[in-house]
Protein backbone atom coordinates (compact mmCIF):
# COMPACT_ATOMS: atom_id res chain seq x y z
CA UNK A 1 0.00 0.00 0.00
CA UNK A 2 1.22 3.35 -0.79
CA UNK A 3 -0.40 6.89 -0.51
CA UNK A 4 -0.92 9.17 -3.62
CA UNK A 5 -2.27 12.62 -3.04
CA UNK A 6 -3.65 11.93 0.42
CA UNK A 7 -5.33 8.92 -0.75
CA UNK A 8 -4.38 5.36 0.27
CA UNK A 9 -4.36 3.25 -2.83
CA UNK A 10 -2.84 0.19 -4.36
CA UNK A 11 0.89 -0.16 -5.17
CA UNK A 12 0.53 -0.42 -9.25
CA UNK A 13 0.90 -4.23 -10.05
CA UNK A 14 3.83 -5.10 -12.40
CA UNK A 15 1.77 -5.82 -15.15
CA UNK A 16 -0.33 -2.41 -14.82
CA UNK A 17 3.71 -0.77 -14.78
CA UNK A 18 4.69 -2.79 -18.03
CA UNK A 19 0.87 -1.90 -19.34
CA UNK A 20 1.77 1.99 -18.79
CA UNK A 21 5.29 1.22 -20.03
CA UNK A 22 4.52 -0.34 -22.94
CA UNK A 23 1.87 2.27 -23.69
CA UNK A 24 3.98 4.87 -23.12
CA UNK A 25 6.62 3.44 -25.59
CA UNK A 26 4.37 2.64 -28.01
CA UNK A 27 3.39 6.51 -28.00
CA UNK A 28 6.82 7.70 -27.92
CA UNK A 29 7.34 5.28 -31.12
CA UNK A 30 4.42 6.44 -33.10
CA UNK A 31 5.69 10.27 -31.89
CA UNK A 32 9.41 9.77 -32.95
CA UNK A 33 8.29 8.14 -36.27
CA UNK A 34 6.16 11.18 -36.97
CA UNK A 35 9.23 13.37 -36.25
CA UNK A 36 7.24 14.67 -33.34
CA UNK A 37 9.33 18.35 -31.89
CA UNK A 38 8.86 17.32 -28.50
CA UNK A 39 9.70 13.63 -28.62
CA UNK A 40 13.06 14.67 -30.56
CA UNK A 41 13.87 17.78 -27.67
CA UNK A 42 13.20 14.87 -25.20
CA UNK A 43 15.85 12.83 -27.19
CA UNK A 44 18.30 15.69 -27.46
CA UNK A 45 18.25 15.72 -23.62
CA UNK A 46 18.82 12.51 -22.82
CA UNK A 47 21.57 12.45 -25.64
CA UNK A 48 23.46 15.03 -23.67
CA UNK A 49 23.31 12.67 -20.74
CA UNK A 50 24.46 10.33 -22.94
CA UNK A 51 27.25 11.90 -24.32
CA UNK A 52 29.46 11.27 -21.39
CA UNK A 53 29.21 7.67 -22.29
CA UNK A 54 30.18 7.62 -25.84
CA UNK A 55 33.00 9.46 -25.04
CA UNK A 56 33.95 6.74 -22.84
CA UNK A 57 33.19 4.40 -25.45
CA UNK A 58 34.90 5.91 -28.33
CA UNK A 59 38.25 6.81 -26.17
CA UNK A 60 40.14 3.23 -26.42
CA UNK A 61 39.54 2.91 -29.96
CA UNK A 62 40.34 6.73 -30.64
CA UNK A 63 43.30 6.57 -28.04
CA UNK A 64 44.57 3.89 -30.95
CA UNK A 65 44.34 6.06 -33.61
CA UNK A 66 45.75 8.79 -31.80
CA UNK A 67 48.85 6.75 -31.13
CA UNK A 68 49.07 5.45 -34.70
CA UNK A 69 48.91 8.70 -36.33
CA UNK A 70 51.52 10.10 -33.94
CA UNK A 71 53.65 7.25 -34.52
CA UNK A 72 53.70 7.52 -38.27
CA UNK A 73 53.83 11.83 -37.78
CA UNK A 74 56.50 11.00 -35.55
CA UNK A 75 58.72 8.78 -38.73
CA UNK A 76 57.59 10.66 -41.06
CA UNK A 77 58.71 14.14 -39.32
CA UNK A 78 61.86 12.71 -38.26
CA UNK A 79 62.37 11.94 -42.08
CA UNK A 80 61.66 15.05 -43.04
CA UNK A 81 63.74 16.78 -40.45
CA UNK A 82 66.35 15.17 -41.89
CA UNK A 83 66.22 15.95 -45.57
CA UNK A 84 65.30 19.49 -44.68
CA UNK A 85 68.67 19.72 -42.51
CA UNK A 86 70.52 18.36 -45.35
CA UNK A 87 69.26 20.44 -47.74
CA UNK A 88 69.96 23.89 -45.79
CA UNK A 89 73.44 22.79 -45.25
CA UNK A 90 73.27 22.10 -48.98
CA UNK A 91 71.97 25.75 -49.40
CA UNK A 92 74.50 27.36 -46.90
CA UNK A 93 77.21 26.22 -48.56
CA UNK A 94 75.79 27.09 -51.63
CA UNK A 95 74.75 30.78 -50.51
CA UNK A 96 78.29 31.41 -48.96
CA UNK A 97 79.79 30.76 -52.09
CA UNK A 98 77.24 33.49 -53.37
CA UNK A 99 78.21 35.96 -51.42
CA UNK A 100 81.78 34.83 -52.09
CA UNK A 101 80.81 35.10 -55.98
CA UNK A 102 78.88 38.30 -55.50
CA UNK A 103 81.96 39.77 -54.09
CA UNK A 104 84.10 38.14 -56.74
CA UNK A 105 81.71 39.75 -59.53
CA UNK A 106 81.68 43.65 -58.33
CA UNK A 107 85.69 43.48 -58.60
CA UNK A 108 86.11 41.93 -61.76
CA UNK A 109 83.29 44.24 -62.67
CA UNK A 110 85.63 46.99 -61.70
CA UNK A 111 88.39 45.95 -62.83
CA UNK A 112 87.33 45.49 -66.49
CA UNK A 113 85.61 48.77 -66.11
CA UNK A 114 89.14 50.51 -65.19
CA UNK A 115 90.70 48.32 -67.48
CA UNK A 116 90.95 51.19 -70.44
CA UNK A 117 94.41 52.18 -70.04
CA UNK A 118 95.32 53.66 -73.50
CA UNK A 119 98.31 52.20 -75.12
CA UNK A 120 98.10 49.01 -73.00
CA UNK A 121 96.00 45.92 -73.17
CA UNK A 122 94.53 44.45 -69.47
CA UNK A 123 94.37 40.74 -68.92
CA UNK A 124 93.29 39.51 -65.46
CA UNK A 125 95.15 37.36 -63.30
CA UNK A 126 94.35 35.34 -60.08
CA UNK A 127 96.47 35.60 -56.70
CA UNK A 128 97.77 32.08 -55.94
CA UNK A 129 99.80 32.81 -53.06
CA UNK A 130 101.09 36.20 -51.00
CA UNK A 131 104.42 35.55 -49.56
CA UNK A 132 105.44 38.14 -47.11
CA UNK A 133 108.37 38.21 -45.45
CA UNK A 134 109.84 41.44 -43.87
CA UNK A 135 112.20 41.98 -46.19
CA UNK A 136 109.86 40.65 -49.35
CA UNK A 137 106.77 41.21 -50.32
CA UNK A 138 105.22 39.46 -53.34
CA UNK A 139 102.65 37.82 -55.35
CA UNK A 140 102.33 34.47 -57.49
CA UNK A 141 99.98 35.01 -60.41
CA UNK A 142 98.00 32.30 -62.17
CA UNK A 143 99.66 33.66 -65.42
CA UNK A 144 103.00 32.84 -67.18
CA UNK A 145 105.23 32.18 -70.26
CA UNK A 146 102.82 31.11 -71.40
CA UNK A 147 100.30 33.72 -71.63
CA UNK A 148 103.12 36.41 -72.56
CA UNK A 149 104.05 37.73 -69.36
CA UNK A 150 107.07 39.19 -69.18
CA UNK A 151 109.70 40.27 -66.27
CA UNK A 152 109.19 44.36 -65.73
CA UNK A 153 105.54 43.82 -66.83
CA UNK A 154 103.20 46.05 -64.65
CA UNK A 155 100.16 45.04 -62.48
CA UNK A 156 97.46 47.60 -61.21
CA UNK A 157 94.10 46.63 -59.85
CA UNK A 158 91.14 49.09 -59.65
CA UNK A 159 92.79 51.37 -57.66
CA UNK A 160 95.82 51.86 -58.05
CA UNK A 161 99.67 50.17 -59.01
CA UNK A 162 100.02 47.04 -57.14
CA UNK A 163 103.64 46.26 -58.42
CA UNK A 164 105.78 44.88 -61.26
CA UNK A 165 106.79 41.18 -62.60
CA UNK A 166 109.92 40.25 -61.30
CA UNK A 167 109.95 36.89 -62.31
CA UNK A 168 108.28 34.42 -64.97
CA UNK A 169 107.67 30.71 -64.68
CA UNK A 170 106.09 28.69 -67.48
CA UNK A 171 102.27 29.10 -65.68
CA UNK A 172 102.99 31.41 -63.00
CA UNK A 173 104.78 34.75 -62.72
CA UNK A 174 105.94 36.93 -59.01
CA UNK A 175 105.18 40.03 -58.62
CA UNK A 176 107.14 42.55 -56.49
CA UNK A 177 104.27 44.78 -54.74
CA UNK A 178 105.50 48.34 -54.30
CA UNK A 179 105.51 47.82 -50.13
CA UNK A 180 108.28 45.81 -51.08
CA UNK A 181 111.65 46.99 -49.67
CA UNK A 182 113.32 46.29 -53.23
CA UNK A 183 110.35 48.32 -55.01
CA UNK A 184 110.72 51.75 -56.59
CA UNK A 185 107.93 53.28 -58.43
CA UNK A 186 108.93 56.96 -60.36
CA UNK A 187 105.82 59.17 -59.58
CA UNK A 188 104.61 62.50 -60.24
CA UNK A 189 102.25 64.83 -57.68
CA UNK A 190 98.62 65.01 -58.35
CA UNK A 191 98.62 68.69 -57.21
CA UNK A 192 101.56 70.25 -58.26
CA UNK A 193 103.71 67.59 -60.71
CA UNK A 194 106.54 67.53 -57.66
CA UNK A 195 108.56 64.13 -59.34
CA UNK A 196 109.41 61.27 -56.60
CA UNK A 197 110.34 58.09 -56.32
CA UNK A 198 108.30 55.67 -54.07
CA UNK A 199 109.59 53.20 -51.86
CA UNK A 200 107.85 50.16 -50.41
CA UNK A 201 109.19 49.52 -46.71
CA UNK A 202 108.41 46.08 -45.94
CA UNK A 203 105.32 46.85 -44.18
CA UNK A 204 102.42 45.90 -46.35
CA UNK A 205 100.61 49.51 -45.54
CA UNK A 206 103.23 51.58 -45.38
CA UNK A 207 105.40 53.55 -48.17
CA UNK A 208 107.96 56.21 -47.98
CA UNK A 209 109.16 58.74 -50.06
CA UNK A 210 113.03 59.65 -49.60
CA UNK A 211 115.39 61.88 -50.98
CA UNK A 212 113.04 64.90 -50.74
CA UNK A 213 114.47 68.31 -49.71
CA UNK A 214 113.16 70.72 -46.80
CA UNK A 215 112.20 73.19 -49.80
CA UNK A 216 109.58 70.79 -51.67
CA UNK A 217 105.95 71.61 -51.72
CA UNK A 218 104.59 68.27 -50.09
CA UNK A 219 101.75 67.62 -47.92
CA UNK A 220 99.99 65.51 -46.16
CA UNK A 221 97.20 63.80 -48.24
CA UNK A 222 98.80 64.53 -51.22
CA UNK A 223 98.21 62.32 -54.29
CA UNK A 224 101.01 60.84 -56.02
CA UNK A 225 100.24 59.06 -59.53
CA UNK A 226 102.85 57.24 -61.49
CA UNK A 227 105.10 59.30 -63.81
CA UNK A 228 105.51 56.57 -66.80
CA UNK A 229 109.17 57.38 -65.96
CA UNK A 230 111.56 54.51 -66.50
CA UNK A 231 108.68 52.69 -68.83
CA UNK A 232 108.11 50.35 -66.20
CA UNK A 233 104.36 51.77 -65.15
CA UNK A 234 102.19 53.04 -67.02
CA UNK A 235 101.35 57.27 -66.59
CA UNK A 236 98.70 58.82 -64.52
CA UNK A 237 97.74 55.42 -62.14
CA UNK A 238 97.71 56.19 -58.77
CA UNK A 239 100.19 54.95 -56.20
CA UNK A 240 100.35 56.16 -52.66
CA UNK A 241 98.84 59.33 -50.45
CA UNK A 242 100.96 60.66 -48.20
CA UNK A 243 100.04 60.00 -44.33
CA UNK A 244 102.63 62.03 -42.85
CA UNK A 245 105.33 64.49 -43.55
CA UNK A 246 108.14 65.18 -40.76
CA UNK A 247 111.09 67.57 -41.31
CA UNK A 248 114.17 67.14 -39.31
CA UNK A 249 116.55 70.48 -38.94
CA UNK A 250 119.34 68.41 -38.62
CA UNK A 251 118.85 66.36 -41.71
CA UNK A 252 118.98 66.97 -45.26
CA UNK A 253 116.07 65.13 -46.33
CA UNK A 254 112.45 65.14 -45.58
CA UNK A 255 110.90 62.25 -44.00
CA UNK A 256 107.69 61.43 -45.71
CA UNK A 257 105.12 58.55 -45.11
CA UNK A 258 102.53 57.26 -47.64
CA UNK A 259 99.83 54.38 -48.01
CA UNK A 260 99.47 52.82 -51.10
CA UNK A 261 96.66 53.32 -52.92
CA UNK A 262 96.11 49.85 -54.66
CA UNK A 263 94.19 47.96 -52.25
CA UNK A 264 96.98 45.28 -51.63
CA UNK A 265 95.12 43.27 -49.04
CA UNK A 266 91.91 42.94 -50.91
CA UNK A 267 90.49 40.54 -53.62
CA UNK A 268 91.83 38.04 -55.30
CA UNK A 269 92.35 39.09 -59.34
CA UNK A 270 94.39 41.96 -60.28
CA UNK A 271 95.21 43.19 -64.31
CA UNK A 272 98.47 42.58 -65.91
CA UNK A 273 99.15 45.18 -68.60
CA UNK A 274 100.56 44.75 -71.77
CA UNK A 275 101.60 47.55 -73.85
CA UNK A 276 100.19 47.67 -76.85
CA UNK A 277 103.96 48.52 -79.20
CA UNK A 278 106.60 46.69 -78.38
CA UNK A 279 107.62 46.53 -74.25
CA UNK A 280 110.40 48.87 -73.24
CA UNK A 281 113.84 46.90 -73.37
CA UNK A 282 113.82 47.31 -69.60
CA UNK A 283 114.46 43.68 -67.80
CA UNK A 284 114.12 40.98 -69.55
CA UNK A 285 111.57 41.59 -72.34
CA UNK A 286 108.75 39.29 -73.19
CA UNK A 287 109.23 35.41 -73.32
CA UNK B 1 11.93 -6.36 2.33
CA UNK B 2 11.42 -2.87 2.22
CA UNK B 3 14.77 -1.79 3.05
CA UNK B 4 16.01 1.16 1.43
CA UNK B 5 19.00 1.58 -1.05
CA UNK B 6 22.14 3.86 0.58
CA UNK B 7 22.92 6.71 -1.57
CA UNK B 8 26.31 4.36 -2.58
CA UNK B 9 24.73 1.10 -3.03
CA UNK B 10 22.40 3.40 -5.87
CA UNK B 11 25.74 4.13 -7.50
CA UNK B 12 27.17 1.36 -8.09
CA UNK B 13 23.75 -0.24 -9.32
CA UNK B 14 23.54 2.80 -11.64
CA UNK B 15 27.48 2.62 -12.53
CA UNK B 16 26.94 -1.02 -13.55
CA UNK B 17 24.48 -0.19 -16.16
CA UNK B 18 26.39 2.65 -16.98
CA UNK B 19 29.49 0.17 -18.13
CA UNK B 20 26.97 -2.52 -19.68
CA UNK B 21 25.63 0.85 -21.71
CA UNK B 22 29.44 1.61 -22.66
CA UNK B 23 30.33 -2.06 -23.39
CA UNK B 24 27.22 -1.94 -25.85
CA UNK B 25 28.56 0.94 -28.09
CA UNK B 26 32.26 0.43 -27.79
CA UNK B 27 33.14 0.16 -31.45
CA UNK B 28 34.53 -3.52 -32.33
CA UNK B 29 35.48 -5.00 -35.68
CA UNK B 30 32.30 -6.39 -37.94
CA UNK B 31 33.47 -10.09 -37.06
CA UNK B 32 33.24 -9.67 -33.47
CA UNK B 33 29.61 -7.10 -33.27
CA UNK B 34 27.76 -10.47 -33.62
CA UNK B 35 29.09 -11.79 -30.41
CA UNK B 36 28.68 -8.72 -28.36
CA UNK B 37 25.91 -9.88 -26.16
CA UNK B 38 23.07 -7.20 -24.88
CA UNK B 39 25.24 -6.21 -21.78
CA UNK B 40 22.35 -3.80 -20.51
CA UNK B 41 19.53 -6.92 -21.33
CA UNK B 42 21.98 -8.68 -18.88
CA UNK B 43 22.81 -6.27 -15.98
CA UNK B 44 19.00 -5.33 -15.94
CA UNK B 45 18.30 -9.18 -15.62
CA UNK B 46 20.78 -9.40 -12.43
CA UNK B 47 19.49 -6.27 -10.75
CA UNK B 48 15.91 -7.50 -11.12
CA UNK B 49 16.27 -10.59 -9.68
CA UNK B 50 18.94 -9.54 -7.17
CA UNK B 51 16.83 -6.66 -5.47
CA UNK B 52 12.96 -6.79 -7.39
CA UNK B 53 11.59 -4.31 -5.00
CA UNK B 54 13.86 -1.67 -6.30
CA UNK B 55 14.88 -1.92 -10.11
CA UNK B 56 12.08 -3.11 -12.08
CA UNK B 57 9.82 -2.11 -14.88
CA UNK B 58 9.93 1.26 -14.50
CA UNK B 59 14.28 1.20 -14.52
CA UNK B 60 14.10 -0.74 -17.43
CA UNK B 61 12.05 1.39 -19.20
CA UNK B 62 14.45 4.22 -18.35
CA UNK B 63 17.58 2.62 -18.89
CA UNK B 64 15.98 1.24 -22.21
CA UNK B 65 15.15 5.29 -23.09
CA UNK B 66 18.85 5.92 -22.84
CA UNK B 67 19.88 3.14 -24.94
CA UNK B 68 17.40 4.37 -27.83
CA UNK B 69 19.17 7.29 -27.81
CA UNK B 70 23.06 5.76 -28.25
CA UNK B 71 21.42 3.28 -30.87
CA UNK B 72 19.86 6.43 -32.23
CA UNK B 73 16.67 3.87 -32.91
CA UNK B 74 13.17 4.53 -32.71
CA UNK B 75 12.92 6.32 -29.45
CA UNK B 76 10.86 3.55 -27.22
CA UNK B 77 11.92 0.97 -28.74
CA UNK B 78 14.44 -0.42 -26.39
CA UNK B 79 12.80 0.89 -23.78
CA UNK B 80 9.86 -1.15 -24.27
CA UNK B 81 11.77 -3.90 -24.66
CA UNK B 82 13.38 -3.42 -21.30
CA UNK B 83 10.18 -3.04 -19.95
CA UNK B 84 8.99 -6.54 -20.68
CA UNK B 85 12.37 -7.95 -19.87
CA UNK B 86 12.26 -6.30 -16.61
CA UNK B 87 8.43 -7.70 -16.33
CA UNK B 88 9.60 -10.94 -17.60
CA UNK B 89 12.47 -11.51 -15.05
CA UNK B 90 10.34 -10.08 -12.15
CA UNK B 91 7.80 -12.79 -13.50
CA UNK B 92 10.07 -15.96 -12.97
CA UNK B 93 12.94 -14.51 -10.17
CA UNK B 94 12.01 -16.95 -7.68
CA UNK B 95 12.68 -19.91 -10.59
CA UNK B 96 15.61 -18.31 -11.98
CA UNK B 97 17.31 -18.03 -8.54
CA UNK B 98 17.18 -21.48 -8.04
CA UNK B 99 18.08 -22.64 -11.44
CA UNK B 100 21.84 -24.26 -11.50
CA UNK B 101 23.72 -21.92 -13.56
CA UNK B 102 23.90 -22.88 -16.72
CA UNK B 103 19.94 -23.98 -16.68
CA UNK B 104 19.70 -20.23 -15.58
CA UNK B 105 22.04 -19.02 -18.25
CA UNK B 106 19.26 -20.54 -20.76
CA UNK B 107 16.48 -19.27 -19.09
CA UNK B 108 17.90 -15.79 -18.69
CA UNK B 109 18.72 -15.86 -22.79
CA UNK B 110 15.25 -16.99 -23.52
CA UNK B 111 13.83 -14.31 -21.74
CA UNK B 112 16.20 -11.75 -23.28
CA UNK B 113 15.42 -13.10 -26.64
CA UNK B 114 11.93 -12.85 -26.12
CA UNK B 115 12.24 -9.25 -25.47
CA UNK B 116 14.38 -8.87 -28.07
CA UNK B 117 11.23 -10.39 -30.51
CA UNK B 118 9.58 -7.26 -29.67
CA UNK B 119 12.40 -4.96 -30.93
CA UNK B 120 12.71 -7.60 -34.40
CA UNK B 121 8.73 -7.48 -34.49
CA UNK B 122 9.14 -3.23 -34.39
CA UNK B 123 11.65 -3.23 -36.85
CA UNK B 124 10.11 -5.02 -39.37
CA UNK B 125 7.35 -3.21 -38.68
CA UNK B 126 8.57 0.05 -39.16
CA UNK B 127 11.81 0.05 -41.68
CA UNK B 128 10.39 -3.38 -43.41
CA UNK B 129 14.10 -4.84 -42.56
CA UNK B 130 13.40 -8.50 -42.32
CA UNK B 131 15.25 -10.01 -39.13
CA UNK B 132 18.73 -10.65 -39.90
CA UNK B 133 21.66 -12.79 -38.53
CA UNK B 134 23.34 -9.95 -37.08
CA UNK B 135 19.87 -9.83 -35.06
CA UNK B 136 19.40 -13.73 -33.41
CA UNK B 137 23.67 -14.15 -33.08
CA UNK B 138 23.69 -11.99 -29.53
CA UNK B 139 21.34 -13.82 -28.40
CA UNK B 140 23.69 -17.00 -28.39
CA UNK B 141 26.21 -14.70 -26.67
CA UNK B 142 23.70 -14.03 -23.91
CA UNK B 143 23.53 -17.22 -22.43
CA UNK B 144 27.44 -17.37 -22.64
CA UNK B 145 28.37 -14.89 -20.79
CA UNK B 146 25.82 -14.77 -18.43
CA UNK B 147 27.91 -17.45 -15.70
CA UNK B 148 30.10 -14.91 -15.71
CA UNK B 149 28.26 -11.69 -15.60
CA UNK B 150 26.50 -13.60 -12.83
CA UNK B 151 29.65 -13.86 -10.82
CA UNK B 152 30.82 -10.85 -11.32
CA UNK B 153 28.08 -9.05 -10.22
CA UNK B 154 27.35 -10.98 -7.36
CA UNK B 155 30.44 -10.47 -6.09
CA UNK B 156 29.73 -6.53 -6.84
CA UNK B 157 26.58 -6.82 -4.58
CA UNK B 158 28.07 -8.84 -2.22
CA UNK B 159 30.77 -6.33 -1.43
CA UNK B 160 28.23 -3.70 -1.95
CA UNK B 161 26.07 -5.69 0.69
CA UNK B 162 23.16 -5.00 -1.62
CA UNK B 163 20.23 -7.17 -1.27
Amino acid sequence: MGTFLGWSIKRPSNLTKLILTAAASVALMVADAHHNGEVRAVRGTILRADHPLQELAALPSSLVRDAQRDLRLNARLRRENARLRARARRLEVKASRLAALRLEVAHLTALLHGSSVPGYRAGLARILDVSSGPFSRRLTLNEGRNDRVFVGQAVVDVHGIVGQVVSVNRDTSKVMVVTDPDSGVPVVSERNGLRAIVFGTGSPDSLKIPYLTVTADIRTGDVFASSGLGGVYPPGYPVARVTSVTSNPNLAFLKIRAVPLARLAYHTHVLLLWPRKRPEPHGAGHG
Amino acid sequence: MDNPLTLKQRAIILASFVAAMILAIVPLPGSLQLLRPDWVALVLVYWCMAVPERIGIGSGWVVGLFLDVLYGSLLGEQALAKALLAYLTLRFTLRLRVFPRWQQALAVGTLVALSDLILIMIKSLVRGAPPLWSDTAPMIANVIVWPFLFAVLREVRRRAKIS
